[in-house]
Order: structure tokens, then C-alpha cells, then sequence
């Protein structure tokens, strides 16, 4: 079964004090992937981030398994980051423009790691700037074929939020696929799932959004 | 601490993360913190570190999982009230 899952954080809006209390980091990462910090630290990433792109990482994790296992519950430090690798010479930049879209990472400089959830190996690819996280799950090392797109809009209210990510992703298919008519609906289990003439289309994609920013992502075959 | 009274705190730890202040008001037990209140995931810590604050609990791994509706957020602050009651004695 096709599958992805997604994130996006704001750093906008978080909360860097509280973020680097262990009161709140250990809710979310374990004593043992404290360490992949060291990864992260020559680069000048602040811990906050580190903190925050676990937590993207998860997120995505449990929505690409929530495919497949409906019932799961997301307890982030059940879902353990293994390995995390920077590219050489990373350095954290801005968020340029409005918006940003591609089809896997090749081009970019990507976060990669490896996620462990009981017997399920699950890999990421994710991307930071300075305003925000964004991560992609997917079940093997290939993101070749994995959209994914990126947007800032105006407003933070859910209604918005929900309107502005559908209206991009199906932006993005039409142009893609040539096929007019595409709705974004929700599965039985609560997520989404892409129509065509009310039957579900052959890919598998992923919503996210927080506060004045858009993700989605999507798996073809 | 009576369901309702932990109810009642529990909208003031809500109030800052939900964009749903309408619905805040009339909560129950099967309102879901993300679908209904629009509470966004990342806020979900947040709100399981000021409710350890509000009561002075501590929120282990297993119970923070089962708080994914009012209901089960008043079941596991009860619990964890009553626990501290009985260390106490």
C-alpha cells in the first residue's frame, strides 16, 4: 500500500524557552537520541530545532503508519530516530519566497534519518530554514517518487489552513498528471485521500499545517 | 476534584491553543482535542506540561497517550490526583 506522511513547524511560534526545558524535550525524544544532537551542533543549529525536527520527524512517521494501522497511538518517544545525517557543509538559510515544490531531494539540502516503530524501519527527508521544518517519511531510501510542497499564506485559522493546503496540492497534480477535477476528501480512518469522480486515485498523500505555513506531500507509484 | 471542576480548569489550559473558543464552552468528554478543538499537534506537549503544572502531577509516556479527548484528559488527571493523594497519606 502507497503510503507518506508529513510535517510542518512554524519556529516562528514556538516556544524556545520551554522548548529547551527537559521537562518538555523528554516528552518528545529520548535520552539516547539527545546524542543525534551532536550532529546538528557544529552546523550552529540551535537545539530548539533539533528539538522541533525530531518531533516533524515523528509526526510524519506515525501519519505514514496510520495508513496502514488506524489504531496506532502517537507516543513520540516510541517512535525512535536512529540515525541523522547532515549534508557536508550545511548551512541553516531563510525561507525564500512564498512558496517551494519538488519531487524528492536530490537538489536540496536534505536531513536525512531512520526511523524505528517496533518492527517498521521508516526513512525522512527533511528540510530547515531559519522560519521553519519540514519533513517527508517514506518506507524506503528512495524519495524519487515523493512530491512535496511548501507554501506561507496569510492566515492561521484552521478553515484557512484546510482550504489554502488542498487548493496548493491539487494545484500541484493537476499540473503534474493533467487530470482535472481532483478533490481532496478524507478517508474513514481521517486521512486524506485524493478523488476523482468520487473514486480514491492511485497515490497516497500527506496534509500539514501551522500557523501561517502549508506542507503536503504525496507518493506515486 | 469532582469531573467537573477538572473539566472547568481544563478549558483555561485549552483557551490558548484552540482557535475553537466557541466550542471551548460547551466541551464534553468526547471532544477531541485535534479534530474539534483544532488544537494543532505541536501544541499537545504544551498542554501536557501545564496541566503536570495547574494540579502538580507528573504525566508519564503512557497516560500523555491516552489524552486525545476531554474525557480521557479528566481520566488521567484524576488518576494521577488520586496517586498523589494516596502517597501522601
Amino acid at each position: 500500500m502507497l503510503s507518506t506522511g508529513n510535517d510542518i513547524v512554524s519556529l516562528n511560534v514556538i516556544n524556545k524557552t520551554r522548548t529547551n526545558q527537559p521537562g518538555f524535550y523528554l516528552k518528545i525524544l529520548s535520552d539516547i537520541e539527545k546524542i543525534l544532537y551532536r550532529e546538528l551542533e557544529p552546523a550552529g543549529i540551535p537545539f530548539e530545532n533539533f528539538v522541533w525536527l525530531l518531533w516533524s520527524i515523528k509526526e510524519s512517521a506515525y501519519k505514514y503508519l496510520q495508513r496502514t494501522k488506524p489504531s496506532l497511538v502517537f507516543s513520540p518517544t516510541k517512535f525512535v530516530v536512529e540515525q541523522l545525517q547532515l549534508p557536508f557543509g550545511y548551512n541553516i538559510t531563510n525561507f525564500e519566497g512564498i512558496e517551494t515544490e519538488g519531487t524528492g531531494f536530490d537538489n536540496e539540502a536534505v536531513l536525512k534519518s531512520v526511523i524505528i516503530v517496533g518492527s517498521d524501519k521508516l526513512y525522512s527527508s527533511s528540510l530547515m530554514y531559519r522560519e521553519l521544518i519540514v519533513s517527508v517519511v517514506n518506507g524506503n531510501e528512495d524519495f524519487e517518487n515523493t512530491g512535496w510542497g511548501i507554501k506561507l499564506i496569510n492566515k492561521s485559522d484552521p478553515e484557512y489552513q484546510s482550504n489554502a493546503i488542498r487548493a496548493f496540492l491539487v494545484d500541484r497534480l493537476n499540473r503534474l498528471f493533467h487530470v482535472d477535477g481532483l478533490i481532496i476528501g478524507k478517508s474513514t480512518h481521517g486521512f486524506p485521500i485524493v478523488l476523482k469522480d468520487n473514486v480514491e486515485a492511485g497515490l497516497s498523500v500527506s496534509l500539514s499545517h501551522h500557523d501561517q505555513m502549508v506542507a503536503y506531500s504525496f507518493q506515486f507509484g | 476534584m469532582t469531573r467537573t471542576e477538572i473539566l472547568n480548569e481544563l478549558k483555561k489550559v485549552f483557551a490558548p491553543y484552540t482557535t475553537n473558543k466557541e466550542l471551548l464552552n460547551s466541551i464534553n468528554d468526547d471532544t477531541d482535542l485535534i479534530r474539534d478543538l483544532k488544537i494543532n499537534s505541536a501544541n499537545l506537549v504544551d498542554i501536557i506540561i501545564d496541566a503536570e503544572n495547574k494540579y502538580n502531577i507528573e504525566i508519564d509516556f503512557d497516560a500523555a497517550d491516552k489524552m486525545i479527548n476531554v474525557g480521557s484528559c479528566i481520566d488521567v488527571i484524576r488518576e494521577k490526583l488520586n496517586q498523589k493523594n494516596v502517597e501522601y497519606r
